[in-house]
């Protein structure tokens, strides 16, 4: 311990001191959670323990099952298909089965409510009638959105991957199918296990879709502690002890990874041949991966824009426009922020010379594993302290009543976001610079420039199609998300989320559809913009 | 004096791997070191010590009579007067020949004319206007070295100078760099595993093994009389 200490003084630089501050400022919701664990639930706990804890535990231990079942199917079998074997419309499969991602599941969950009504279409076609609103129509919902965090891992896996591997396989006399199960599938499970952790996560972060299915969930029961009991403390304690379960899945999947960290080490390779295979082959795996594609894609889109089309004489006011531009603000805002917090975590973390602030710095990613309830949580309670001493002091020494200060802004909710989309922004731009390496940086110290200068002269220019991808899928992100900030939004500001959230909750399904189309929609756009940048560079 | 190192010490992996311990060599101005090891030797990160890249330990490094490392300062790379050419040369690929080289030139009137004054020292007149890309492996690091020149730095610094360049290539190259830094009079560390780099290049070696110093002196001595029997090793099978 005395070690560390030794060259305290010599090391500690403006930087660190500027790099504590911020990740202090992003931290401290985050240790909030965490320290409430320590401290205890409220008053209501016992009641919550005795009628409805052993059924979220329950519902969300089989949503994870179901989902992680649904979506390794799909997302791993698409990606091989489509990496090895030559079927029609091959390349329109490769994106298409990457658009669910563009529908937030909790407007999946809509329209399936649509679909599959009486006198949906699901029972026009087949003449049968499936009740959905129940933990398996959840799970097929959640599946069907969500499966493409796993394929896009596993396709970047297998593009990677060598030819020469299974060439070799072939050459010992294994099979298609043994060469699938018993070599490309374990080589290929730490890239899928990480798809799935994103899957994990978003299913826990889920709070529309459950909802409107009626299935408790800890993501709901927070809501309930909080909305309907209206205990804090019992809300919180509830999201410590599901963040305790997101971390200890987290570590299940470093553990693995690290046990096998065998990601390809041949540095050229030739990728995987693709072959062709007979025209009944071809036709059953193009109608296998048009399963996600119509499932999670089309035939929720189909639903909304019917459902636009009887509805949007009534819905598309001036307000609703209002509420439109609100939300474009809002994310491109949030966006903004983010990034910037990002290039912060990443720049000053890398001009301080403090070994254990870097290790620290850390825990200013940590918001995107935590679900998105929880963090508006963890944002209130400092909020409501600090705006609390502030009215009192009005009240003492200015002898003026005022009302909340920062609470109830949009300032709180731009700095939710900011916690919880930090990691989003955080990864691309991480990457790219460590792609740059540290010499340019370090040549242009030795010619005798600062680390602001370096980074405005060299790095910025160099990182400015990261820095676009992480503005893009953060402003993405923003827009559809729902649950914090059902929490933390204030009155006088609405989102489109929001607005399909109330008008599927007012039993107005149909209505919720404008808004959800408006959100696909700039989600879709930006996707196809980044796929240009990517493929580009 | 130019530069004094005292007995530096440098740990890394939260101490478990001694990089380096107890190095102390000085070098006079207007030398030419080589530092031989092989990987893991420990070389790089003594190079980086002195450009002040990284932090030591213990012990204390002296340029120009100014302490800049030690336990207690610590002298930014940006304040200490040494250029460096890295192995991979880190040129800018955004910028032109002539943006790289007069990146570092403070002085705003006299960077035009220093930049063409550097490009004929490295033979590369006429090419300010090329980008990196555009440049072969042997014009990218003159142009690495001329960038590192431009500023007039009390000490330089090559990391491997020859290491990405084929044999051929190698051998001019060794020629035209040592007549460039006798020409220009600087006071020069140079990084490699090869030590016929070391022999032809350098006026004083230092042969590392693990972080220790095995052996330093006049490279026509340790030539002749090499210590142990690692270094009489290392001088086998060298013709000239």
């Amino acid at each position: 311990m005395k070690k560390i200490f030794i060259n305290l003084k010599r090391d500690t630089n403006k930087w660190s001191i500027l790099l504590l501050t911020i990740v202090l400022f992003i931290g401290i919701p985050i240790i909030i959670i965490f320290l409430n664990l320590i401290y205890g639930p409220g008053e209501t706990w016992g009641h919550l323990v005795k009628n409805l804890l052993s059924d979220y535990l329950i519902n969300s231990f089989f949503l994870i099952m179901g989902t992680s079942f649904f979506t390794l199917l799909f997302g791993v079998l698409s990606a091989w298909i489509v990496v090895r074997y030559q079927i029609p419309f091959r390349k329109q499969m490769q994106w298409l089965l990457i658009l669910p991602l563009a529908i937030p599941s909790y407007i999946t969950a809509y329209s399936y409510a649509g679909i599959f009504d009486y006198g949906g279409y699901f029972e026009k076609i087949f003449n049968l009638k499936i009740d959905i609103m129940n933990h398996f129509g959840l799970i097929m919902v959640l599946s069907f959105s969500l499966y493409p965090y796993v394929y896009v891992t596993t396709r970047a896996f297998f593009l990677n991957q060598s030819k020469n591997i299974i060439e070799a396989s072939k050459l010992l006399g294994a099979g298609e199918i043994k060469t699938f199960l018993k070599l490309i599938l374990p080589l290929a499970r730490p890239a899928f296990i990480g798809g799935l952790i994103l899957v994990l996560m978003e299913v826990l972060n889920d709070y529309g879709a459950a909802k409107y299915f009626g299935i408790n969930t800890f993501t709901t029961g927070i809501f309930r502690a909080w909305f309907s009991l209206e205990e804090l403390e019992t809300a919180i304690y509830l999201a410590a002890l599901l963040v305790l379960i997101i971390f200890i899945i987290i570590l299940l999947e470093k553990r693995q990874r690290s046990r096998i960290g065998y990601f390809n080490t041949v540095k050229n390779h030739q990728q995987i041949k693709r072959i062709q295979i007979s025209k009944i082959k071809q036709i059953i795996m193009l109608l296998f991966v048009l399963i996600p594609v119509l499932f999670g894609f089309a035939f929720p889109l189909f639903q909304l824009i019917f459902w636009a089309f009887l509805t949007f004489k009534e819905v598309l006011t001036l307000d609703f426009l209002h509420i439109a531009f609100q939300s474009l603000g809002i994310s491109i805002f949030s966006a903004i922020i983010t990034v910037l917090f990002a290039l912060f975590l990443i720049y000053l973390s890398k001009w301080n010379r403090l070994k254990y602030i870097k290790y620290i710095a850390k825990i200013g990613i940590l918001g995107y594993a935590i679900p998105g309830a929880v963090i508006a949580l963890g944002v209130l309670i400092p909020t409501l302290f600090i705006d609390k001493n502030i009215i009192l002091f009005f009240n003492n020494f200015l002898d003026t009543k005022i009302g909340f200060v920062i609470n109830g802004t949009v300032l709180v909710l731009v700095y939710a976001y900011m916690i919880r989309y930090l990691a989003v922004a955080y990864s691309p731009i991480e990457a790219s610079s460590l792609k740059l390496g540290k010499s340019l940086a370090e040549t242009s110290n030795l010619l005798g420039k600062g680390n602001l200068y370096t980074f405005k002269k060299i790095e910025f220019p160099l990182l400015k199609p990261a820095i676009l991808s992480a503005l893009i899928l953060v402003f993405v992100d923003v827009m559809k998300e729902l649950p914090l900030t059902l929490i933390l939004k204030p009155y006088n500001i609405n989102t489109l989320a929001v607005k399909a959230y109330e008008y599927a909750s007012d039993e107005m399904i149909a209505e919720a559809a404008l808004p959800s189309l408006f959100i696909i929609f700039t989600g879709i756009l930006p996707i196809l913009l980044l796929n240009k940048v990517i493929s580009k560079n | 004096m130019l530069i004094e190192l005292q007995k530096l010490h440098k740990k890394f992996n939260k101490g478990n791997v001694i990089a380096l311990s107890d190095i102390s060599f000085n070098l006079e101005k207007g030398n030419i070191l080589a530092i031989v090891g092989e990987s893991g030797s420990g070389k790089t990160t003594l190079i980086r010590l002195v450009a002040g890249l990284e932090t030591l330990d213990k012990g204390e490094i002296i340029l120009n009579n100014k302490i800049v490392s030690s336990n207690s300062i610590f002298t930014e790379p940006q304040d200490r007067k040494v250029g460096m050419v890295f192995q991979d040369y880190a040129l800018f690929p955004h910028f032109t020949v002539f943006d790289n080289i007069a990146y570092g030139i403070s002085k705003l009137s006299s960077k035009k004319e220093r930049v063409e004054e550097v490009l004929h020292i490295v033979g590369l007149e006429g090419l300010g206007k090329r980008y990196p890309h555009e440049l072969s492996g042997g014009q990218q690091q003159r142009v690495a070295l001329a960038r590192a020149l431009a500023p007039k730095p009390e000490l330089l610094i090559l990391d491997e100078p020859f290491s990405n360049l084929d044999i051929i290539l190698r051998n001019k190259l060794r020629e035209d760099l040592l007549k460039i830094l006798k020409e220009t009079k600087s006071t020069v560390i140079f990084v490699t595993h090869d030590i016929k780099d070391a022999l032809l290049i350098s006026d004083e070696i230092l042969v590392l093994q693990k972080g220790n110093v095995l052996q330093k002196g006049k490279t026509k001595e340790v030539y002749k009389k090499p210590n142990c029997k690692y270094i009489s090793l290392l001088f086998e099978n060298i013709t000239f």
